[in-house]
């Protein structure tokens, strides 16, 4: 798979971060239907999709790099973004294996994995990364090994521990959540975790998902897509940094609104580990300005009905009430009322 | 009511159990609630030169952190069929769990009781700082000065509920506080 | 697709038999308690058997696992131990599950008995690995002795018994402190025996670790209806309704092949199931509106199933 990988660009601070034509078309767009409601909506993890977003099993894109510097600020500022606990050490190893193995097979051009037994060289071009290590000897690395890959990957993981008939948070790297806390959340259960989310509960949604998860089967991978929006491409909109991302949401205006408001769609993955047998969680994260997705009509026309007939809890847990009429008006010139496909796809390969 | 709330069981000996401990930050357990034949520790703030009050089943300790620090050692070296039971307002519950689970204790043999005071211990999410017996629906961070909203969400690992500042969309604009955890709870 | 590297006799009744993947590749890694269904061709019909891995897990060359030639078995393990040969391919699913280490205990106390003790070779060697504490007490017939001491080797942490009385499981629990995890392997009446101590000795069920190797048994034939497929099938004396699915070629979901995980629950919508699984509630089971297929059969001549 070639990509052309962008140089640097930045998703705090002045955000230079934007969308070329092709990453637009590629994006993830979540609303098969015209209206959303909360569903388990799980499906078989393949290569290949509604976009190009979906053809390798973890996505890179032309943000990688910027993504990956944001990563390392967010550490520096915060370590306690990544944390494991002490028993998942299996797990980690698990993880490093499989992002290793996965990458290197989906971008050869871009990761290089070689192994003789249990020592391995990965190669990361776009990082000028070049590491020898011993595969289980985590001081052969210089960061801890989970540390270590998911520095080097685009979205936040988690690890869940399989015990009790239920599964713990035990484990995480996250730097581009949408508004929870890993060291609040770490060690929790499924449905601790989920506790803030409305709606949902009482459909029986993380029951079923529970059920189905705790019999997730190695080599089976499952993914799933998640939604909300947020104010300029930002990837730490966490709660520890509110205080900073907070006030962005009263500057947004008719005229602003276009350029600053972004969708942001999560391609979360669900994959069980062989060693530990743990379930990774893979949450990749993407951003689109509002003005870049309705430049493709169909999306254009949904994500209007969506917004404009969401049901008020939803808008609420998503942090929309303050802008949510600012962002219909504003999508509102983008739907003809024409009737439009289910599905997500584009419908359209040029912009 | 939030999915991630406890659910706390009114006191009751478990009979699969073969040796009982009972621990309470009170410094007695109300009435209503007799554990005679059931060794019991107690939190009883005695100046230190005056020997605590021992007699029979029941052991007082100087301070929670006291108590805490002797069940850490005394689960080290107990054995299966060990139940342990905390009655006490909610941080001092999950601060005996966390020390049980460290010892190996799992569900179904530590039982938590929530007792006298509902004030909450508050994570200040921006700086880490743990505000301790909050009655209020918002706090002041002693750590960074952030105005907390205190949420419902709460960790068993960090014993604490979570405090998400509550006024940083337009800064100033803070709910009016109102005193909501503060009653006694039998 | 597997082939077979290598067939050892550890004793008239027991042999290990090791895998290597047929296209020169690797295996997946696998945990300490994973198993493999077998698919093994016999001259009328395929049988689908779990074994759990006993190789060291992580290692990917090759998957070995040990086979107890059962006297009343339905055919797999016979067939394995009078007819495979070095060379032949096998086809084995991808390694699952259900028995993995519980590494938040501070010591694994390790019971089996007979062929139960196979996870517990993989247990071994991911426990020393890491410098676990781990006791080990197996259970075994006199004659089997000789076979299971060169698999285990005992040491100061592994004990055979080979009579009733040296395991005393009520008093080895009751030394156990607070951080020990039990978990325990074997026929249904060694697993119903040592359960049935822990719960006097107040042992919680978090700590309480099992797989039952139980599986499948034969009973009275009875006829399945498929509703919506409009066919029906026969279950045989000697098949599972599982397999009957299989054979009559109807692809029905399942994992651990003994009643344990809830994969292969179907919905059952006339007829009396007969019970034999691990996974329905009591509620569920007096419903009579689902059955594990993999282990459970009928009572009464037909079931109506809603596939």
């Amino acid at each position: 798979m070639n990509i052309s990988l962008k140089p640097a660009e930045t998703f705090r601070g002045d955000f230079s971060a934007r969308n070329s034509d092709d990453a637009i078309l590629r994006f993830p767009f979540p609303f098969p239907e015209d209206a959303y409601m909360y569903a388990v909506n799980i499906e078989p993890h393949v290569r290949g999709g509604p976009t190009a977003a979906y053809d390798a099993v973890f996505d890179i894109d032309e943000h990688y790099i910027g993504e990956c510097e944001d990563r390392a600020l967010t550490l520096i500022d915060d370590p306690l973004r990544c944390q494991v606990l002490p028993h998942m050490r299996l797990a980690e190893w698990d993880t490093l294996e499989l992002l290793m193995e996965s990458l290197a097979f989906d971008y050869p051009s871009l990761f290089e994995l070689h192994r003789q037994g249990d020592q391995w060289r990965w190669v990361n071009h776009p990082l000028g990364i070049d590491q020898s290590f011993t595969f289980g000897d985590a001081e052969t690395l210089p960061y801890p090994p989970f540390e270590y890959i998911t520095r080097q990957v685009q979205g936040d993981f988690t690890i869940q521990d399989q015990r009790e008939n239920n599964l713990f948070m035990d484990g995480g790297m996250v730097t581009s959540q949408a508004d929870w806390s890993l060291n609040f959340d770490l060690g929790m259960s499924f449905h601790e975790w989920h506790g803030p989310v409305p709606v949902a509960h009482e459909l029986g949604v993380f029951d079923r998902a529970l059920a189905y998860l705790l019999r997730l089967q190695f080599g089976k991978p499952v993914r799933r897509l998640n939604w909300t929006l947020t104010v300029n491409p930002r990837l730490d909109t966490s709660p520890e940094n509110y205080p900073e991302w907070g006030p962005d949401k009263a500057t947004i205006t008719p005229e602003n609104v276009g350029h600053k408001m972004c969708l942001r769609v999560e391609l979360q993955t669900l994959t069980r580990l062989p060693r530990s047998n743990a379930i990774l969680f893979g949450i990749r994260g993407y951003l689109i300005r509002l003005e870049e997705v309705v430049r493709v009509k169909k999306w254009g026309r949904r994500l209007h009905r969506v917004l404009r007939d969401l049901h008020p809890e939803i808008a609420e847990y998503k942090g929309m009430p303050r802008y949510r009429q600012t962002i219909v008006d504003y999508l509102s010139a983008f739907d003809d009322g024409a009737p439009t496909n289910s599905g997500t796809a584009p419908e359209q390969s040029r912009l | 009511m939030i999915k991630s709330r406890p659910i706390y069981t009114p006191f009751q000996i478990d009979p699969a159990g073969r040796t009982h401990l009972v621990a309470t930050d009170l410094a007695k357990l109300p009435d209503h609630i007799a554990t005679p034949e059931i060794e019991t520790w107690t939190v009883e703030t005695i100046a230190p030169g005056i020997a605590a009050p021992a007699g029979g089943m029941t052991r007082a300790f100087r301070s929670v952190p006291d108590l805490l620090s002797h069940l850490s050692h005394r689960l080290s070296r107990e054995a299966a069929g060990f139940r342990l039971y905390a009655l006490g307002k909610e941080a001092f519950l999950w601060d005996i769990m966390n020390i049980a689970r460290a010892a190996g204790l799992g569900s179904g043999e530590v039982f938590l009781t929530q007792l006298g005071s509902l004030k909450r211990r508050v994570y200040c999410t921006h700086c880490k700082t743990m505000v301790e017996d909050v009655a209020t629906n918002i706090v002041t961070c002693p750590g960074c000065g952030a105005h907390l909203f205190v949420r419902d969400h709460f960790s068993r690992r960090l014993a604490a509920f979570m405090g998400v500042m509550v006024d940083a969309e337009v800064p100033g604009e803070v709910p009016p506080v109102e005193e909501v955890y503060a009653a006694w709870h039998e | 697709m597997a082939r077979i590297k290598n067939i050892i006799a550890l004793s008239p009744t027991i042999k290990r038999i090791i895998f290597e993947p047929a296209d020169g590749n690797l295996f997946p890694p696998a945990a300490a308690g994973a198993h493999v269904i077998v698919s093994i061709p016999g001259p009328t019909r395929v049988w689908k058997n779990a074994y759990s891995l006993v190789s060291k897990p992580g290692k990917r060359a090759q998957y070995e696992i040990i086979v107890r030639r059962v006297t009343h078995s339905r055919g797999g393990s016979a067939w394995l131990h009078d007819h495979a040969e070095i060379g032949q391919m096998i086809d084995l699913s991808l390694p699952a599950n259900l028995f993995p280490i519980d590494w938040l205990a501070g010591k694994h106390l390790l019971l089996s008995a007979g062929i139960g003790v196979t996870p517990f070779l993989a247990y071994l060697a991911a426990l020393k690995d890491v410098g676990a504490a781990f006791e080990l007490h197996h259970a075994c017939k006199l004659s089997e002795a000789p076979a299971f001491e060169a698999l285990l080797r005992p040491s100061p942490h592994i004990t055979l018994h080979t009579s009733r009385n040296t395991l005393n499981v009520t008093e080895l629990l009751a030394r156990q402190k607070l951080n020990t995890h039990l978990y325990v392997c074997g026929p249904a009446s060694f697993m119903d025996t040592v359960t049935e101590a822990a719960t006097r000795a107040g042992w919680p069920s978090a700590k309480l670790h099992t797989e039952s190797f139980g599986g499948a048994t034969g009973g009275a034939p009875f006829k399945a209806r498929l509703a919506r497929a409009g066919i029906t099938i026969n279950v045989g004396p000697e098949e599972s309704l599982l397999e009957a699915l299989e054979a009559a070629g109807i692809n029905a979901p399942c994992l651990c092949r003994g009643g344990a995980c809830g994969e292969c629950e179907l919905p059952v919508l006339g007829g009396i199931p007969d019970h034999h699984d691990h996974f329905l509630s009591d509620a569920k089971r007096a419903a009579n509106n689902a059955i594990m297929a993999c282990v459970s059969r009928a009572k009464t001549p037909e079931l109506i199933l809603d596939l």
